[in-house]
């Protein structure tokens, strides 16, 4: 398996309080992995590092087969590179359709002029029904995205991602606030996505993890406790330890 | 492509029609046609309100669009009022001095003839010598460039610094604000070059146009203006309506989403304030042609808050909404500063309206903010769907 | 310096023979010299009558100053007189017996004005030395005002005997001074101008400057002078040129007007000098037809800028010392540049103190916008007319109390209640409604903005109203010539650290502050504390308003009451919130002081326009955020957000 992002010896100190220390991590291309670990153990750092939200202290983080530095690239320029990200809170444009959230995320030409002289075409239209069928949200293409559910605009996010054809997908818990019928939707559709690129998912719910069903990643206090299938982790002493507290140990 | 945009936005013909049936009921009735039912004097300041609206529609397009709320457009205004004022102003000097050197036995050199011109547009200010921003007055092409160019420059130059920056939401409303205020603070010094506090006058004398009555000039000010406020309003009608208009949108609801989606949120924000900038000069410089004087005082910052008064009047992020909020409310100060509101005895004190309006004004601005954020056209809207 | 002249003076009065105890009987001896005085003879009088040290001697030299002393025809007796139409009444100079008598055969004394001058600096000899201090002090101020080389012998003469210390220490000062310009040989003056090197006032510099004045002048070589710098004429040949013409060194160029009238005058046939008044409309063409009028004589020649060159480039330039010594202008060129060096200290110290109190006013008027600004986000755009409100109370109380010291008092803590109160309706009102839309609060509080400024203007008119100071509060705090400052300043900056002090022990050692400060880090955790979040922004927005209203208060005292006056500081307080970083108390006195001081020292460099200097603070703020975007001070970490 090639690796498609690899991070090393990232640290990042915010007033003091070290959120990532001395993190190194890989991720290869089309794998699905799931990363947990404790509040406060880094994770949404990390994905700021990795999408140039945050500027790491030190550390390096090298992205595809051109090995190109991610640090000091603009967020959007890093987006372009193929990483797309999920926020924990669904972040849809909800003054605007469905259609054109997805619209908007199509992979196109970016810029200002490219945009204003931009025309519909068929293959873009088609490509938006492919992605309302993935997420189930064909019959919601008219509607004003502020009008759906939570789960829906969750679904709508991770379509707005898959539109921008990534090749890596950064998910913020996308189960958090779903009923288990739509997290097992979620799960399919993440897990349908991980067949053609990498997707990384943060969560902290054990049972969504379980249903992924893949390689994890402990995360705690800004580096990597352990790393294997979830059995594995969760047998893991320390990773007991963290998750339940010391005095239980 | 325009055409199915036209067709897809019917407000925009709806639009269209109405300016239209405007345009020519005003010019029917104006002194020009010789109905004399509207004074020549009105149909300037009807001219000048089209001026306004046309401003406003960019006002609306960068702050109810893109969710910038520039408290500086007034400035791009003055700037394109300024540089087609001077040019206004040489070519009509020009004239004079030409005129009265004509009589004279010996032909003036050029040197006596920038001499006097200089002499009579610097007198006030105790100088007489052509600053440097005076280089292209002489050409009119040119001079119709810079209200192009410089408004444009300006807002290029300021927007990069200020967007780079990430300067957003009220820290970029100061900045602009600081902008248009430092900008007024310089014309007003006798050294500006731009004639100080007295700023640029007789602009309503249009150069090779002297036997031309004034009723005849300002009904062509007034088309000029219509057509104007049409392509401008046609124009950010088709920008906000497509994908820019989406990805614009998303700028102001979520920033941040729009930049992981790949979109290079300085660079958009960088076009739609320029674009607006520069449609803000070519406001300026025909309405103050119409309002024949130009001075540091119009780009204080107050009038670019007024702006943004009449755009949340008349409804954000719907074009019309900014015409009619400009037209309204711009109208409606003018009836009242004017004494042409009645004052109210109300027994032990009477209100004049002269000097009650502006209170009136601030507490209907906090009204609509509080209770119709939606503003005029919101209204509109709710009585079109019933 | 005094020390080596002092003794000769004293030896010299010493001498002096006490002739005669009869005041009359001297100026008979001098008779027809006093009842003629001139300038050039009247000191051999003057020292007599100066000499007898008689009682009355003075009061006669003031009265015949004054054209008061009359010379009886007959006996050629001096009286002091004073006319009433025909009458006049006598005094007998002596015994000051008094009598009536016609005007006929008596003559009034008139002496001319250089005379009156000369009688003027005997007496100042006799009030240095006056047992009335206040006598001796006015006749020092006299001599300071009107300097003059008589006057340095006797002003010497009176410093031993000097009993008050600080008018001995200013007769000291004063004698240095003279005797820089007057001192009888060079070393008593370069003694003299030495000792004044360490002196930064005004009449100090003047005596320098004075003794280093220059005289510009151009000849064909260099004079044999105390030449003070030879000039390069280059540097403004059109200058140079004009003082050759003043000089009749040189014939004045001829004006582009000359040229034109010399045309004029000389047209023949549609032609000037045999060239078409066609080819006229040009630099060239004139010339050319000017030169061939000048070659036949009908004007006079062309000098042309290239002469004027020429003509410039073949004389000297330079400036010459008005004093011949060199000695004397080296030693005060030396001491004025020392001079000026202590000068340019104390500006830098001026300056300072004026950008102190400059930034206390901002910082005043801008920490209420900034509590407000950083604990709950909102921009408060009518913040400038809380301030407005706060020197209108002022103003009102004035006029029902009017005692200036006891209404200052009430207005203060009476300008914060009326705020506090404006602040807490407005943000129960307005304000509220609107948390988390912050372009909205900035245009709704604008709306109130101008709703006030109207009513202001309603109710108390568009002309300024005063808010007097306290008698106590009027004058300056003078250090020396150059660094003063007035207290009205001083209390504005003691008032600005007083509330200094109370907003930081409000912010972190009450319970109301610590609310405060939770709610500013993190309202929804506040909150499920059990702090009422609701409360704690009415009080917030209630508190920031109330020091608008004494910032009112304070800024009224000092400059006038206007409707407007809010809007002229509003400005400068969000550029003072912006640049100093957000939500910190130390970061708005940050930014006031960066502000403040920038102001200042903007117009130092460019004194003559402050509006350039307005417009120059502005885009250098507009700079400096683009630097550092979150202000001076910045809050760190997930606290600041985003």
């Amino acid at each position: 398996m090639d690796t498609l992002l690899e991070a090393s010896g990232v640290s990042v100190t915010f007033d003091g309080f070290r959120a990532i220390n001395n993190l190194t991590i890989q991720f290869a291309e089309a794998e699905l992995r799931a990363i947990i670990g404790p509040n406060g153990a880094g994770k949404t750092t990390f994905m700021d590092i990795v999408t140039g939200k945050t500027r790491p202290d030190e550390g390096y983080v090298i992205w595809g087969d051109k090995s190109i530095s991610l640090i000091g690239m603009s967020e959007s320029q890093i987006a372009q590179e193929g990483i797309g990200r999920k926020f924990q809170k669904p972040t849809v444009f909800e003054a605007q359709t469905v259609r054109k959230n997805i619209a908007m995320a199509l992979q196109n030409p970016r810029g200002p002029f490219d945009v204003l002289f931009y025309k519909k075409t068929k293959a873009n239209g088609a490509r938006i029904e492919e992605i309302a069928e993935e997420i189930g949200l064909t019959d919601s293409l008219t509607r004003i995205a502020g009008e759906l559910s939570h789960g829906q605009k969750q679904w709508l996010e991770i379509g707005m991602l898959l539109a921008q054809n990534p090749r890596l997908l950064l998910v913020d818990e996308p189960a958090a606030g779903m009923t288990v019928e739509e997290r097992e939707k979620t799960t399919d559709i993440l897990r349908r996505a991980a067949k053609t690129r990498a997707v990384v998912v943060v969560e902290h719910d054990m049972e969504f993890v379980r249903r992924l069903d893949c390689k994890v990643t402990v995360l705690h206090e800004g580096s990597v406790l352990a790393e294997g299938s979830l059995d594995h982790v969760t047998s893991n002493q320390t990773v007991i330890d963290v998750y339940l507290g010391r005095s239980h140990a | 492509m325009r055409k199915s945009f036209i067709m897809q936005t019917p407000s925009v013909l709806w639009f269209l029609a109405a300016l239209a049936l405007f345009t020519l009921s005003v010019t029917i009735l104006s002194e020009f046609s010789g109905v004399d039912i509207i004074s020549t004097s009105f149909v300037k300041t009807l001219g000048k309100t089209l001026c306004l609206c046309l401003i406003a529609v960019a006002m609306d397009v960068v702050w109810g669009y893109c969710g910038i709320l520039s408290l500086g457009h007034f400035a791009f205004f003055g700037i394109g009022g300024y540089a087609i004022g001077m040019w206004l102003m040489y070519a009509r000097t020009e004239g004079i001095v030409l005129t009265n050197m004509a009589n004279q036995t010996i032909p003036a050199t050029p040197q006596e003839i920038s001499d006097a011109i200089g002499n009579q547009i610097f007198g006030v200010v105790g100088s007489s010598d052509f600053p440097l921003i005076w280089a292209f007055a002489d050409s009119l092409t040119l001079q119709l460039l810079m209200v192009v160019l410089i408004p444009g420059l300006l807002a290029l130059v300021f927007g990069w610094l200020a967007f780079r920056s990430r300067v957003t939401g009220v820290y970029l409303s100061i900045l602009t604000q600081a902008m248009t205020l430092a900008l007024s603070l310089y014309l007003f010094q006798n050294d500006s070059g731009l004639r100080g506090n007295n700023g640029l006058s007789g602009l309503q004398n249009i150069p090779g146009f002297e036997t031309t009555s004034q009723a005849t000039i300002s009904i062509a000010f007034f088309w000029a203006s219509a057509l104007a406020l049409a392509l401008g309003y046609v124009f950010f009608a088709w920008v906000v309506s497509g994908k820019m208009g989406s990805v614009v949108a998303g700028i102001r609801d979520n920033e941040a989403r729009v930049r992981f989606l790949g979109y290079h949120v300085e660079g958009y924000k960088l076009f739609i304030f320029t674009m607006t900038a520069v449609v803000a000069a070519i406001a300026g410089a025909l309405y103050y042609p119409q309002a024949g004087i130009i001075n540091p005082g119009e780009i204080a910052p107050i009038a670019s808050i007024y702006l943004a008064v009449w755009v949340a009047i008349g409804g954000r992020g719907r074009l019309y909404g900014a015409v009619i909020g400009a037209a309204f409310v711009s109208l409606l100060s003018s009836w009242f500063t004017g004494g042409g509101a009645p004052a109210i005895n109300l027994g032990f004190y009477t209100i004049q309206w002269t000097d009650w309006w502006l209170v009136l004004l601030g507490l209907s601005f906090v009204a609509v903010t509080l209770f119709f954020p939606k503003g005029i056209a919101g209204l509109f809207d709710y009585l079109v769907r019933k | 310096m005094h020390r080596i002249l002092l003794p000769a003076i004293l030896l010299v009065c010493s001498i002096l023979p006490a002739q005669a105890q009869d005041l009359q009987l001297i100026l008979q001896n001098h008779a027809s010299e006093i009842a003629q005085p001139s300038r050039n003879s009247v000191h051999v009088a003057l020292e007599d009558i100066m000499g007898s040290k008689l009682d009355n001697a003075p009061r006669f030299l003031e009265r015949w100053a004054d054209k008061g002393v009359w010379q009886e025809d007959a006996t050629g007796l001096f009286y002091f007189g004073a006319a009433k139409s025909d009458a006049l009444t006598l005094t007998d100079i002596n015994t000051s017996a008094q009598s009536e008598a016609p005007t006929t055969g008596y003559s009034q004394l008139k002496p001319n004005g250089g005379v009156r001058r000369k009688i003027g600096t005997a007496l100042v000899q006799f009030q240095l030395t006056d047992d009335d201090t206040a006598r001796r002090e006015t006749a020092v101020a006299s001599i300071a005002r009107r300097p003059s080389e008589e006057h340095l012998e006797p002003l010497l003469a009176s410093i031993e005997d000097e009993p008050d210390a600080a008018l001995k220490a200013r007769k000291i000062q004063l004698a240095n001074l003279l005797s820089a310009s007057f001192g009888k040989t060079t070393e008593d003056r370069i003694a003299a101008i030495n000792s004044l090197a360490g002196d930064t006032s005004i009449e100090a510099r003047a005596v320098l400057n004075q003794i280093l004045t220059v005289t510009t002048s151009a000849a064909k070589t260099l004079p044999n002078a105390n030449i003070a710098r030879t000039l390069d004429p280059m540097d403004a040949p059109i200058a140079s040129y004009a003082q050759l013409v003043d000089a009749d060194l040189a014939l004045p160029l001829t004006a582009p007007d000359a040229i034109r009238t010399g045309l004029e005058a000389n047209i023949e046939g549609g032609r000037v000098g045999g060239i078409p008044l066609i080819q006229l409309g040009t630099d060239e063409g004139r010339t050319k037809a000017y030169t061939a009028l000048a070659a036949t004589g009908t004007v006079p020649a062309l000098v042309t800028t290239a002469d004027r060159d020429a003509a410039v480039a073949s004389h000297v330039f330079f400036e010459t010392y008005a004093e011949p010594n060199t000695e004397i202008t080296t030693a005060a060129r030396t001491a004025l540049t020392s001079v000026e060096r202590k000068v340019g200290i104390a500006q830098s110290a001026d300056l300072f103190l004026d950008g102190l109190s400059l930034a206390s006013i901002y910082f005043l008027a801008a920490i209420g916008l900034a509590i407000t600004f950083g604990v709950m986000g909102v921009i408060n755009m009518a913040h400038g007319e809380f301030i407005m409100m706060g020197a209108y109370t002022g103003y009102v109380v004035q006029l029902f109390i009017p005692n200036y010291t006891l209404s200052l008092i009430v207005a203060l803590p009476a300008a914060f209640a009326i705020t506090f109160a404006a602040g807490v309706v407005m943000e129960r009102l307005v304000i509220r409604h609107l948390y988390h839309r912050p372009l909205e609060t900035l245009l709704a509080t604008f709306g109130i903005s101008i709703a006030l400024q109207q009513l202001a203007k309603n109710i108390f008119g568009t002309q300024a109203r005063p808010l007097t100071s306290p008698a106590w509060l009027d004058g300056a705090w003078v250090y020396s010539d150059v660094i003063q400052i007035s207290y009205i300043r001083i209390a504005i900056f003691v008032l600005a650290l007083i509330f200094l002090a109370l907003i930081l022990f409000v912010l972190k050692r009450t319970r109301l502050g610590l609310e405060v400060r939770a709610v500013t880090q993190n309202a929804g955790m506040a909150a499920s504390m059990g702090i009422n979040p609701h409360k704690i922004n009415m009080l917030t927005f209630g508190f920031g308003s109330g020091i608008a209203g004494i910032a009112g208060v304070a800024i009224g005292l000092y400059a006038k009451v206007t409707s407007e006056m809010g809007a002229d500081y509003i400005v400068q307080s969000f550029m003072t919130v912006v640049v100093g970083g957000v939500g910190n108390v130390w970061g708005t006195l940050a930014g006031a002081s960066m502000i403040g001081f920038l102001q200042k020292g903007i117009e130092w460099l460019n004194p003559s326009n402050t509006l350039a200097a307005q417009t120059y603070m502005i885009l250098f703020i507009i700079l400096f955020i683009q630097f550092r975007p979150k202000g001076i001070v910045v809050l760190k970490g997930r606290a600041a957000g985003d």
